[in-house]
């Protein structure tokens, strides 16, 4: 077996440097999804470049390919290194950083073609589906080694949030995957929308959740200085979390004719919601408290705490859009896009890349390569994201208000048109930012100053 | 409560699955699989259509319900769980850049959605959708049939009532162009044939005649109104060339109410679409005053019989004369 795949953090490290490549590719989609919606006759007729299928890929790399990723390789660090010891194998997590890959790549590849399932969030043919469920499955049984031979009896919260993302989401993909159905994924009739919302949203809820919250955990004191607030508090969120969020899906399809129970059920867990999500929010601040201008002076620590802000944010929108009344306004339009991506990169994808920043050093003994270019990449995606928001807001408000009050959807298309071109304008801010941090990370790992032994040790220590 | 790694794992299991039954589990088990009022089976062409539907990712764009709360194409069926029978997988989608499609079929006939599906800005210039002409012609009839299939029972009768009056309409078309308008002409309602333009044709409204008329009806009638936009290649009756109109005006003098009534209510059977839903009354008759006025050269606006003139009306003479009688 060659050297490489024995190193220690070695799988660790290419999840990471995977994730930064691939917010590079999923940019490039989103660059040019937002730029059809701009001008539909701007490469026109190219069958791999069509709008229909190429915002899949963009979306799927996004989730899967960016923030999953690079959450993972980050996991895989941060759990053996709570529970002092080393990952139990690290073949074992090169095979699953193979299979993992290739089926996000299976995107860009299949969906160009039209081999989809189509099912949003679940479009990922049989195959890869097969693959992504090996390679989670793999990641099981090397936590589960790992956490037999560890040396510190304490399991704390990140963990738990690690080992619960790979455990619901080997139980939740196949159900909402319908993987039993191979050649559809789907199930007949309406109830597909129900198993397929189910893992619509555990995906968000149950996989990117729990990973980034993890990460959030493992950082955030680190870079305080501070032990945890509290961890009856953790304790508390995570139980909620697994026990609300699974309830939810019904929120995507509120208004469609499935059962009335399970509109009730996701209205009412949808606003209780704000329960897990204040409790995350309030331990990492009550953690850093006193201690602010140290965690925002630390280049990774602000990207972290910046994604706990837009946490905050989604988790006070999403309750809103849940309630009935004023979904029929905000549901079908760019409002709902907004939402999708202040969760997506703004929770998820910053904390991802605080968490990226932050660990790269810890395994490669090197420093990062650029901190300016942290704080460079900090700035555009701040920039374009803030943007985003409320570009997308104001649009989708206009939208909604019009259909609700009898405009027809064609008369209100010429209205998008500045908030289409605005989007695809910081889009590029987005794009230059996911350039930088990929030209950065594969710098660290090529060139980064070499920490010595007793920086990188002060560095790991625990707090 | 201590977390040890048992707990971790039996407890985090055992909370997903509890949900897991309720949410998924229950809702498998109780939902029944009951055909609604309109459902019917699809046939193998428009199997493959669907098929083509999800592979191009038509969902990110369109949904296949119908709420409560909305008023655009479809909005006559609110959409009932038996609608969706067997159909696999049903895409309901999360965005409407377009509209819904879930009663699509019959909106249109075949022609309309050839030419649509070769390039959308052919018969809707400022559609946001993408040309799907490299699909090859195969495909595309395969979409169309699935299409014209959306809203099942509902959709056939509706998809019926093109055919019908696609055939009428091709055989007047065929008799020639000055037939060709006298049937269509008479089609109109009698109340409609003699009623003029009750409001002025001023600069401002023929402005925003003229905004409308870019936006939705340029590239089948054209830039010059003599119906050789870019879609004419493809409809069969195809857009009609107003430049003709003027020897068909009604008693030589009215065709106010005609092209409202047309605009309004469409041609059905041709690929002239209704616009009732997305323009009100005055959008209606600045555009056929704009029609009038720079296509066919005269508009009878505010001409007798007239009632009494709107409030905000000004003192507007039409200046326009009807064409001499018996002229070509
Ligand atoms: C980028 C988004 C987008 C995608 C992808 C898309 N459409 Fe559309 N579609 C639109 C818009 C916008 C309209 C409204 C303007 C128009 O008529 O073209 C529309 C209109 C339609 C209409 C006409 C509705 C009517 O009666 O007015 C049909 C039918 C249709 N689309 C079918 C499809 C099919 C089938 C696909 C997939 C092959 C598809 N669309 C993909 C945006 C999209
Ligand atoms: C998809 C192509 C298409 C579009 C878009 C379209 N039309 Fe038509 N129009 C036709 C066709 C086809 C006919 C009838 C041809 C026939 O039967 O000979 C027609 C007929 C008409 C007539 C009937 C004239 C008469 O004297 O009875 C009017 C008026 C008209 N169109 C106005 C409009 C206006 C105004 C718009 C835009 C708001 C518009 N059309 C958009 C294709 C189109
Ligand atoms: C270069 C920057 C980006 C651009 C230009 C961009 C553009 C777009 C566009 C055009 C869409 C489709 C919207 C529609 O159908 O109306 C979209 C959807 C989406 N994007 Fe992005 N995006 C960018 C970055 C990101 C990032 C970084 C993420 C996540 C980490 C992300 C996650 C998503 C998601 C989840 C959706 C689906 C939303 C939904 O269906 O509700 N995007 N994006
Ligand atoms: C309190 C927590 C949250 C609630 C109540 C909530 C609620 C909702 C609702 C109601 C929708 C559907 C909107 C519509 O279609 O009209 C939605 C969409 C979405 N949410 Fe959330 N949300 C929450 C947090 C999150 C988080 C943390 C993430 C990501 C990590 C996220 C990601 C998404 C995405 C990607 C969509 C778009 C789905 C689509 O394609 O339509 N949400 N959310």
């Amino acid at each position: 077996m060659p050297n490489a795949l024995q190193k220690p953090q070695s799988a660790a490290t290419a999840f990471m440097l995977a994730g930064a490549g691939w917010f590079v590719v999923g940019a490039l989609y989103g660059m040019v999804s937002a730029i059809h919606l701009v001008a539909p006759e701007f490469f026109s007729n190219i069958p791999w470049l069509v709008f229909g299928r190429e915002r899949p890929i963009h979306v799927n790399t996004m989730l899967y390919g960016f923030t999953g990723t690079m959450l993972i390789g980050c996991g895989l660090y941060y759990v053996p290194a709570l529970l002092k010891t080393r990952l139990w194998s690290e073949p074992l997590a090169w095979v699953c950083f193979v299979l993992w890959n290739l089926t996000i790549l299976s995107g860009p590849v299949c969906f160009s073609f039209g081999y989809t399932q189509g099912r949003e969030y679940s479009e990922y043919v049989w195959a890869a589906d097969l693959m992504l469920m090996v390679a989670v499955v793999l990641a099981i049984y090397n936590m589960v080694m790992t956490v037999a031979q560890r040396n510190e009896s304490q399991l704390y919260v990140s963990v738990w949030y690690f080992f619960g993302a790979m455990l619901w989401t080997a139980c939740n993909y196949p159900i909402g995957n319908v993987m039993w159905h191979p050649k559809t994924g789907a199930m007949p009739g309406l109830i597909d929308s129900i198993f397929l919302w189910f893992w619509g949203h555990n995906l968000p809820g149950l996989l990117i959740t729990p990973l980034a919250t993890g990460a959030a955990y493992y950082v955030i004191p680190r870079v305080a200085r501070m032990p945890l607030n509290s961890h009856t508090l953790s304790l508390l969120g995570f139980w909620f979390l697994v026990a609300l969020y699974t309830h939810i899906g019904g929120h995507h399809v509120l208004q469609s004719p499935i059962p009335n129970w399970l509109k009730t059920v996701s209205v009412v867990d949808s606003v209780s919601m704000v329960f897990p999500v204040s409790i995350v929010v309030i331990n990492l601040w009550m953690t850093a408290r006193g201690v602010g201008r140290r965690v925002w002076g630390d280049p990774a620590g602000r990207l972290v705490m910046g994604g706990i802000v837009w946490y905050l944010v989604t988790c006070i929108q999403g309750p809103l859009q849940s309630l009935p009344y004023l979904q029929r306004v905000t549901h079908f339009n760019n409002w709902t896009i907004g939402h999708a991506h202040i969760a997506m990169l703004g929770f998820g994808g910053y904390i991802a890349l605080g968490a990226m920043w932050h660990i790269l050093p810890l395994v490669t003994g090197r420093s990062v390569y650029s901190n300016k270019l942290v704080n460079l990449q900090f700035g555009l995606i701040t920039f374009g994201l803030t943007g985003f928001f409320l570009d997308l807001t104001a649009v989708g408000l206009i939208q909604g208000s019009a259909w609700n009050n009898g405009e027809t959807v064609y008369r209100v298309l010429p209205e998008l048109a500045p908030f289409m071109i605005t989007r695809a304008g910081l889009g590029i801010f987005i794009l230059t930012g996911a350039l930088v941090g990929f030209y950065n990370a594969v710098m660290t790992v090529l060139g980064g100053r070499r920490l010595a032994a007793e920086e990188l040790q002060r560095a790991e220590e625990p707090v | 409560m201590k977390m040890t790694p048992g707990v971790l794992i039996i407890g985090a299991l055992l909370v997903f699955w509890a949900s897991a039954f309720i949410i998924a589990g229950l809702p498998a088990a109780t939902m029944k699989e009951k055909p609604s009022d309109i459902w019917r089976p699809l046939t193998a062409e428009e199997e493959a259509g669907h098929r083509l539907y999800v592979a191009n990712g038509c969902s990110y764009c369109h949904s296949l319900f119908i709420r409560i709360n909305d008023w655009d194409i479809g909005a006559e069926r609110i959409a009932q769980a038996g609608d969706y029978v067997g159909q696999e997988p049903i895409i309901l989608g999360s965005e409407r850049t377009g509209p819904d499609l879930s009663q699509e079929g019959g909106e249109h006939p075949d022609d309309w959605h050839l030419a649509h599906f070769t390039n959308p800005r052919y018969t809707s210039p400022i559609s946001l959708m993408p040309s799907w002409e490299f699909l090859g012609r195969q495909e595309v009839r395969q979409l169309t049939a699935y299409v014209q299939a959306l809203g099942l029972k509902a959709a056939d009768y509706r998809t019926a009532r093109q055919k019908y009056w696609k055939q009428q309409a091709s055989a007047a078309y065929a008799a020639g162009p000055d037939a060709n308008v006298e049937w269509i002409h008479s089609q109109v309602p009698e109340v409609w044939r003699r009623m003029p333009n009750p409001y002025p044709a001023d600069a401002a409204a023929l402005a925003r005649g003229k905004r409308m008329y870019q936006d939705f009806c340029v590239n089948c009638h054209g830039p010059i109104g003599d119906g050789q936009g870019p879609a004419a290649a493809y409809l069969y009756p195809p857009p009609l060339n107003f430049t003709t109109l003027r020897r068909h005006l009604v008693e030589n003098r009215y065709i106010g109410g005609i092209f409202y009534y047309q605009i309004m209510n469409g041609i059905t059977g041709t690929a002239m679409p209704y616009f009732k839903k997305h323009l009100e009354s005055e959008k209606i008759w600045d555009l056929a005053n704009y029609l009038g006025v720079y296509f066919v050269g005269y508009t009878d606006a505010n001409i007798e019989p007239r009632g009494i003139d709107a409030a905000y009306e000004g003192p507007w003479q039409n200046p326009y004369q009807p064409p001499a009688k018996g002229a070509k």
